[in-house]
């Protein structure tokens, strides 16, 4: 009797309510693919013209964006994951400030270029094994789970790292993008179930689209890189260092997985993800739980994001006014929220 | 009677210790440092353009960088800024290589799994630590460096570049830049029918 009385509500709903979630799924998953495929032939397409444009329209606000989230995720007390925070917040700042101040250096002619890889190798070893530390304070603080593994990981990665630290540094520049695809995984299961499933089928077309960009491309001659700006665009997809592959596959791919980068922060996240559960609006600084609590900062909270704002304005500004150099800033300082990525995907798993 | 029968051993061992090392052989002479060869190595891309006027040979800042380092007998690791390959860079590799093996073993020794797993698992680290040793002493090696030079003819024809490694030398007489290009012989099944 009272499994029948469970049963009741999921035999009795109506059809147009059951259908409405599918509904909406397959809408959900036609936006997906549309998105990637547009996303994949425009940047084979124009790769250089596309980079340009998305990173002076998209940059500063998915980063924006980003700050809004994470400070969305900040927990009010941090509890027992202060060691974690802690440990968290150091190393954004340590590795910000040194990967900020290895070109510094350089162009002051403190160091020459030949330890340039030692310190990107060092640099990189730093990260590695931060992130390791993260994974294993965040295993120690679940139950039933040792994330000890981490650390052998690491170092293993670290070795390898310091075989080829220039090409280390290109995956980072490569697998980056991809985390924000993953941040949109963990934001389904908990609040779209029902589209988690479907999500995960999509992402299966990622590497055929990528197969596909590569094979179309692959022998087509590189990008005309005679300009400054081209040159940087082109350096940045590695095409220095892997001089066999065509910049234009580089460069496409790239823009490629850029795109769907700031697709997820500016567009997938904030429409589907964290304005269910609060219900608020995306400038309303309640929705922070630092700013919500009883002893909360909520001036503050507002000053970060009025500052954010702010550089976003003067990104948009710099870009209008001598993109190269702007582009090169901007690269340099984004590595925070790189980092930042870390820490919060950890605490989501 | 024990004494001076252990001091006649150990004379004998000294002296027959002094052989073996080459003690009496005297220093050999200081010979001057070996003069490092002018060649750097790195790509060239040989690239046909209708629209182009005149031949042009195009030089990466880097390989120039380099280039002058090892006119001035700097090492080319140095003058070229990179770890790969480099003494170093080995060196702090195989160290974190030792520390993955040795915390993955202590890892994988404490972890309840079963003994089938940590058998899998001890497999799966002893092919990655092949792998990376492989690489790490460039097992792995690919084929010859002028391997890719072999579609440069069809290339040329096409209008389509070709990429390859090239060796830059510095060669005291001539004074045309010259361009060897390496052509394997072609294949008894390959050669055309005569």
């Amino acid at each position: 009797m009272e499994r029948a009385v469970d049963l009741e509500p999921r035999v009795w709903r109506p059809a147009s309510a059951r259908a409405q979630p599918r509904a909406k799924a397959t809408t959900f998953i036609a936006v997906v693919l549309a998105s990637a495929c547009l996303s994949a032939l425009v940047a084979s397409w124009l790769p250089l013209q596309v980079s340009v444009i998305t990173v002076f329209l998209f940059a500063g606000p998915h980063n924006w964006f980003e700050l809004r989230y994470f400070l969305m995720r900040l927990p009010a007390r941090f509890g027992r994951s202060r060691n974690f925070f802690i440990v968290a917040f150091a190393g954004i700042a340590t590795l910000t400030l040194g990967y900020i101040a290895l070109p510094l250096l350089y162009y002051a002619n403190v160091w020459s270029g030949a330890n340039w890889p030692t310190a990107i190798a060092t640099w990189n070893s730093l990260l590695l094994i931060w992130i390791a530390a993260l994974v294993w304070l965040r295993g120690r603080q679940r139950r039933g789970r040792d994330w000890s593994w981490a650390l052998p990981v690491a170092f293993g990665l670290t070795s390898l790292n310091w075989l080829n630290p220039e090409l280390f540094s290109l995956a980072i520049v490569y697998l980056h993008p991809l985390v924000a695809l993953w941040f949109l995984d963990r934001h389904l299961a908990r609040n779209r179930p029902e589209w988690l499933q479907s999500y995960r089928r999509c992402l299966m077309l990622l590497p055929l689209l990528l197969v596909g960009i590569v094979w179309q491309l692959g022998r087509m001659p590189s990008l005309a890189d005679d300009n400054g700006l081209a040159w940087r665009i082109t350096q940045h997809a590695g095409a220095q260092l892997l001089p066999g592959v065509s910049s234009h596959v580089l460069v496409s791919v790239h823009v490629f997985l850029e795109m769907l980068h700031y697709g997820v922060w500016l567009l997938a996240l904030p429409l589907i993800a964290p304005l269910r559960k609060s219900r608020g609006k995306i400038w309303d600084v309640k929705t922070v739980p630092l700013a919500r609590r009883r002893r909360g900062f909520p001036r503050l909270i507002a000053a970060v994001l009025g500052a954010g704002l702010f550089v976003v304005l003067a990104l948009w500004l710099g870009f209008s006014t001598n993109y190269a150099a702007t582009r090169d800033i901007y690269f340099t300082v984004a590595i925070a929220h790189v980092l930042a990525e870390a820490p919060f995907l950890l605490r989501m798993l | 009677m024990k004494t001076p029968l252990l001091f006649c051993a150990a004379v004998v061992l000294l002296l027959a210790s002094a052989v073996i090392a080459f003690a009496d052989i005297p220093l050999p002479k200081a010979s001057p440092s070996p003069v490092p060869s002018k060649t750097i190595k790195t790509t060239l891309v040989v690239a046909p353009d209708l629209n182009a006027w005149t031949a042009r040979l195009q030089i990466p800042r880097s390989s120039l960088r380099q280039l002058r380092a090892s006119l001035d007998n700097v090492p080319g690791e140095e003058a070229l800024g990179t770890t790969s390959g480099s003494r170093t860079g080995t060196i702090v590799a195989g160290l974190f290589m030792f520390l993955a093996v040795s915390f993955g073993g202590v890892w994988l020794m404490r972890s309840g799994h079963s003994r089938n797993q940590k058998a899998v698992a001890a497999i799966a680290m002893a092919a990655a630590l092949l792998g990376a040793t492989a690489m790490i002493t460039r097992g792995n090696a690919a084929p010859p460096p002028g391997w890719k030079w072999q579609r440069l003819p069809q290339n040329l024809n096409g209008g389509v570049p070709t990429t390859g490694q090239v060796e830059v030398e510095i060669v005291p007489e001539g004074e045309s830049i010259k361009l060897i290009i390496p052509m394997y012989k072609a294949t008894a099944e390959s050669k055309p029918a005569e």
